[in-house]
């Protein structure tokens, strides 16, 4: 089910909620979050409910696994070693994640180098299971070393499949996130939070339906149908594209903690103005906040653990290969790989450089950050190298520049072989109008770099008519638009 | 000498900054260089220090100097 859809908001959302209030309100605190588990399953099951074993069989794995391994005491007993049953819990996950994510990319890459022709498998990627794997592994390293105590299966069920962010995080932490759902305190109806709850779904709604789907339209015709693009179409092309991820996954990540807060309970933010970041290493610290985290603890760490002594340049080929992995785990294909080791390396000469202690102007370290950042996605945008390549040929003016007839009146820009044409934005514009298309490019551009974000808007939210009117006017606007359901680009990961 | 002195040492060294003056609400964002792959070598030096060991999933926490030192002593006192 998407949060961007009639059924969820009008029908799914409010019978959880007064079913959860409900039945705490009679005391049955077990029944109640059984209710909520009931939820969250009928919530993926509504999408396929043939993976619905497929979620619940790796729930039940990690808890045996994380159970057995926390147990130290019967271990003892044990003819396997508590590192042997972790070593096995880990590669199960990976081979489990690998096989429905990996495996059609492991074929194919094996066909092009060996010049074999291995059919396709044509594995369907279950929804969330890159999330849902990850915040598991955490959970086993975390039960090796020691730090699970909270053990009930109700519960670790709960943190595992709660609806709001079990298909695209934020990526949880079983810690920050048991405790919650036992709360006494969190088990009644909280005015205060319901409202801050809606106002951040519909700001997220909004991002969404209004702006990201819009985006996606232009960056669609751009990166996807054009054949070619000259200068213009393949800069609002990859514009197009950065806007729309940012929204789309931003606006998504709104609506999970506002429907979280509509429960009592707090997800952590993650985005925090990420085009607003003056380097890359303070735009990780922006973008997908939670995936940063757990890259860092999880991948990076051990990876520098590892090597005996630690010097600068190991840590950064730790930095390298924990990015390279990251940008694999975002998707199984080259361009996220190549995504994921420009920002590696974006993050070595990023750490090199403050060792250097120069200070760069903001404004100019903006502008570098914020175009790395936006070439670096038109890989990850992009089906293939071949259309990475026509974005960038367009971006660089290689397939020429066409401007519109008004400016013919300039003689310097005609020897410089620029071409006038009514058809200046042809290729990207889709069905709009050339000013929608610039407007809406321009608008959001200043609303990313100058207007307060949800985690600002959020601590300065008060219940009152101002915000209540906000709230109307949003959730309306994106309501009568919610016509067409589209997915958060996030779910194919 | 206690922990906070130790680990304000520690602190100075590892950003190489000998007017940090470290206090309990202390956190990664008020030390400029105290950014993720900082934190790890602050950490590893840490460990080193007081011959301790901090698990992965307690990493995150450690971004507070507060946190830091009463994790550290609980450490040590076990």
């Amino acid at each position: 089910m998407l949060f961007n859809s009639y059924e969820f908001l009008f029908f799914f959302l409010p019978i959880t909620l007064v079913g959860y209030f409900f039945l705490n309100r009679q005391r049955l605190t077990v029944a109640s979050n059984s209710w909520l588990l009931f939820a969250s399953l009928f919530f993926y099951g509504w999408w396929n409910i043939v993976y619905l074993p497929l979620i619940l069989g790796s729930i039940l794995f990690n808890y045996t696994i994380g159970s057995l391994i926390a147990d130290t005491d019967a271990l003892k007993k044990q003819v396997v070693s508590k590192k042997g049953i972790f070593v096995f819990g880990i590669v199960v996950n990976v081979l489990f994640l690998g096989y429905f994510k990996y495996m059609d990319f492991f074929i194919g890459n094996v066909n092009a180098l060996v010049r074999t022709n291995l059919p396709l498998l044509h594995i369907v990627l279950p929804l969330g299971i890159s999330f849902f794997t990850i915040t598991q592994i955490a959970f086993l390293v975390d039960a090796y070393e020691g730090l699970v105590e909270e053990r009930k299966l109700l519960n670790y069920a709960l943190f595992v499949t709660f609806f709001p962010h079990l298909l695209a995080g934020p990526i949880l932490h079983h810690k920050e996130m048991m405790p919650q759902f036992d709360r006494t305190r969190n088990k009644v109806l909280n005015y205060k939070n319901l409202s801050l709850g809606f106002f951040l779904f519909f700001v997220g709604l909004f991002k969404k339906i209004i702006l990201a789907d819009q985006f996606s339209v232009w960056a669609k015709a751009g990166f996807d149908t054009a054949t070619t693009l000259n200068l213009l179409e393949a800069w609002v092309a990859s514009l197009a594209y950065t806007f729309q991820l940012y929204f789309d996954f931003s606006g998504y990540s709104d609506m999970a903690i506002g429907v979280g807060l509509m429960f009592n309970i707090r997800l952590p933010i993650n985005f925090n103005s990420p085009y607003k970041a003056v380097n890359i290493i303070d735009f990780w610290k922006r973008w997908h906040i939670t995936l940063s985290n757990f890259i860092t603890t999880y991948l990076y760490t051990p990876i520098v653990r590892s090597f005996r002594r630690i010097t600068f340049a190991k840590s950064m080929v730790a930095i390298f290969i924990a990015m390279f992995i990251s940008g694999l785990w975002h998707g199984a294909g080259w361009t996220f790989i190549i995504w994921g080791s420009l920002h590696g390396a974006a993050l070595v000469v990023n750490h090199n450089w403050k060792k250097l202690k120069i200070r760069m102007p903001t404004v100019l370290a903006w502008f570098i950050t914020f175009n790395f950042v936006n070439m670096a996605f038109v890989f990850f945008r992009a089906k293939n190298w071949h259309d990475a390549m026509k974005v960038f040929r367009g971006m660089f003016g290689l397939s020429g520049v066409t401007l519109p007839r008004s400016y013919a009146k300039l003689p310097f820009l005609a020897d410089l072989h620029v071409k006038f044409s009514k058809e200046w934005l042809e290729a990207v514009k889709g069905d709009a109008h050339v000013d929608t298309v610039l407007w809406t490019t321009l608008v959001s551009f200043a609303i990313i770099l100058t207007a307060w974000n949800s985690n600002q808007l959020t601590s300065r939210f008060k219940p009152c008519w101002k915000s209540f009117a906000f709230i109307v006017i949003v959730a309306f606007w994106a309501l009568f638009n919610m016509s067409k359901v589209s997915e958060f680009l996030y779910f194919q990961f | 000498m206690d922990t906070m002195e130790t680990l304000n040492g520690i602190f100075r060294e590892v950003f190489d900054d000998p007017s940090i003056i470290l206090k309990r609400e202390t956190t990664a964002d008020d030390i400029d260089e105290w950014d993720s792959l900082s934190h790890i070598n602050l950490v590893i030096a840490v460990e080193t220090k007081f011959n301790i060991r901090f698990a992965l999933g307690e990493l995150q926490t450690l971004k507070n100097v507060g946190e830091m030192v009463d994790l550290i002593e609980k450490k040590i006192r076990k």
